[in-house]
């Protein structure tokens, strides 16, 4: 559905963009996850044909970004970040403008923009003034917009930004909602964002695609070994000895906390089984053993602060 | 076509909305009430005329129509919402076209008004037709070139007092420096300010002659202008 070879973008000496090369299929939802700065927006704009690459190729739904902006464009729904909207103009005046550029004739138009309001939850604004309304209701305009010609592709730049937590909710499950018939691409700063909605994640940074892949195929790739956090009785060198003895065990780190001994181990492999079961023959008391799984959090950071390898 | 239709109806609603738009429309009435006056065109004993009203309106327009269109594209990219305009199927050119015709049109509306001294001189005396005519073909022309002019000028910036004073000052040296120049140089300065000299081809019009090179002189101009307004559009999507 969307196909991006070598792009690169060139803000006078500045390279926001930097040889990207990625494809999106039919259906899919992605996220472009990076810091501020990265690229993201960048890279939205020029799928979205707003501006033209200095160099590379895209295509969106089999057209050129370049040479068949047009046909682009109307294969595209877009929400811009920020949502910039017209505040002189009612909910409904405005979808009735955008549906006509969108093409849509008298009932279908209606017709619509009815579907784009209650998909959106904007009955109760429809006939208010934009400048009069929230954030929250900004951005649920913003969405009905891209949605109202139906488009097989939808691109949000930030979609739940400055939203609150309950928004944020009702956004993302729109969005899941939404992509049982449209591919779907949003960016965002924000990682359980994209882990929550995306079925694939593009980590861009100062320009470069760093990472790609499922949430649980990038948790894999950073996961070094296993990690288990343990806290048992007892005092912290012996305790910490006797798990520095088990087999795999690369590094333990033991600290008391009221009493009890908290270790943090990292091993090749799965110890759960094997820390209880010393601590069981020698008669310490177990509160809590867990495999701490590997967050893409860390991941992200690590890349974020330039600590991860460049591909 | 279509996309055109929408776009200026979009700008109208805007345009009708925004208190600048009531300003600048009562502002030209209340100059050109006073230009009724100050230029006795309904002088008792003398026959009721509007010429000298016609002649002085050019110079208000200078100020007066890129207030009217200072807005069209510069609060587009102040705002941001250029971004939703040139990612939606709509060509740039549709995009100017639709701004243009919209300050246009509110501009014909703003020169209906003015009617209403034709009613008074038909009431009080009887004015003459045909030049009257000629002189509001005129300033149709006119607009036509000034509303171009201050579109393009509305482009080059994310400032509508900007774009009003890059819109505003070329006119007004042309319209008035021209005019008053254009009689004391000699050689090509005087053949160049004779081409562009706004007012003294304006000038024939209110004098009740239509000039084909002056009707040529402002569809050009209005031509051109709109032609750069959208390159100036094209080229911002390249920075």
């Amino acid at each position: 559905m969307i196909e991006v070879r070598n792009l690169s973008k060139y803000y006078g000496t500045h390279r926001a963009v930097d040889n990207i090369s990625f494809t999106v299929a039919d259906g899919e939802i992605v996220g472009f996850l990076g810091p501020n700065g990265a690229g993201k927006t960048t890279t939205i704009r020029i799928l979205t044909c707003f501006q033209p690459a200095t160099s590379g190729s895209a295509t969106v739904a089999g057209h050129d970004v370049f040479t068949e902006s047009l046909a682009v464009r109307a294969a595209v729904g877009y929400m811009p970040e920020n949502v910039p909207l017209y505040p002189e103009m009612r909910v409904r005046e405005y979808l009735r403008f955008r549906g006509k550029l969108r093409g849509l004739d008298g009932t279908a138009r209606e017709a619509a923009i009815d579907r784009v309001t209650q998909r959106c939850w904007l009955e109760d604004v429809i006939n208010r003034p934009i400048s009069q309304l929230s954030k929250g209701f900004r951005q649920r305009v913003g969405l009905a917009d891209a949605l109202l010609h139906n488009p097989p592709v939808l691109i949000l730049d930030e979609p739940t930004v400055g939203l609150d937590p309950t928004q944020i909710r009702e956004t993302r499950s729109l969005i899941r909602e939404l992509a049982q018939d449209h591919t779907v691409i949003l960016s965002s700063h924000i990682l359980p964002e994209v882990e929550a909605t995306c079925q694939r994640i593009i980590i861009i940074h100062k320009g470069k695609l760093v990472a790609s892949g499922s949430p649980s195929e990038l948790r894999e790739r950073i996961s070094e070994g296993a990690k288990v956090i343990a806290e048992i009785k007892g005092a912290p060198d012996e305790i910490g000895a006797a798990v520095r003895q088990l087999p795999g065990v690369t590094n333990v780190q033991a600290e008391r906390r009221d009493g009890w001994t908290r270790l943090a181990v990292v091993a090749a492999s799965d110890l759960r089984e094997t820390i209880a079961q010393t601590a069981f023959t020698r008669g310490w008391a177990v509160r809590e053993l867990h495999r701490d799984a590997a967050s893409l959090e860390d991941f992200f950071v690590k890349i974020v602060t330039g600590a991860h390898e460049q591909e | 076509m279509r996309n055109v239709v929408a776009v200026m109806q979009r700008e109208l609603l805007s345009l009708f909305w925004s208190p600048i738009g009531y300003i600048v429309i009562t502002g030209f009435w209340l100059v050109t009430g006073v230009l009724v006056c100050a230029t006795k065109a309904f002088t008792p004993g003398q026959p009721a005329m509007l010429r000298d009203v016609f002649m002085w309106t050019p110079f208000v327009l200078t100020l007066i129509i890129p207030a009217i269109s200072m807005r069209t594209l510069s609060e587009e990219y102040r705002t941001g919402t250029i971004e939703s305009l040139m990612t939606a199927p709509v060509t740039d050119t549709q995009m100017v076209l639709g701004k243009y015709l919209a300050s246009y049109i509110f501009y014909l509306v703003m020169i209906a008004g003015t009617l209403i001294y034709l009613v008074l001189m038909a009431i009080f005396g009887d004015p003459d037709w045909g030049s009257a005519a000629a002189a509001y073909l005129g300033l149709i022309l006119v607009g036509l070139a000034f509303t171009a002019f201050g579109v393009f000028a509305s482009s080059l910036t994310h400032n509508q007092i900007v774009a009003w004073i890059l819109g505003a000052v070329p006119l007004m040296l042309v319209a008035w420096f021209a005019y008053f120049i254009v009689g004391q140089v000699e050689g090509w300065m005087r053949e160049v300010l004779q081409q562009v000299n706004i007012m003294g081809r304006f000038g024939e019009f209110a004098r009740g002659q239509v000039a084909l090179d002056g009707v040529v002189f402002f569809i050009a101009a209005a031509f051109l202008f709109l032609f750069l307004t959208v390159k100036v559009v094209e080229s911002r999507r390249w920075r």
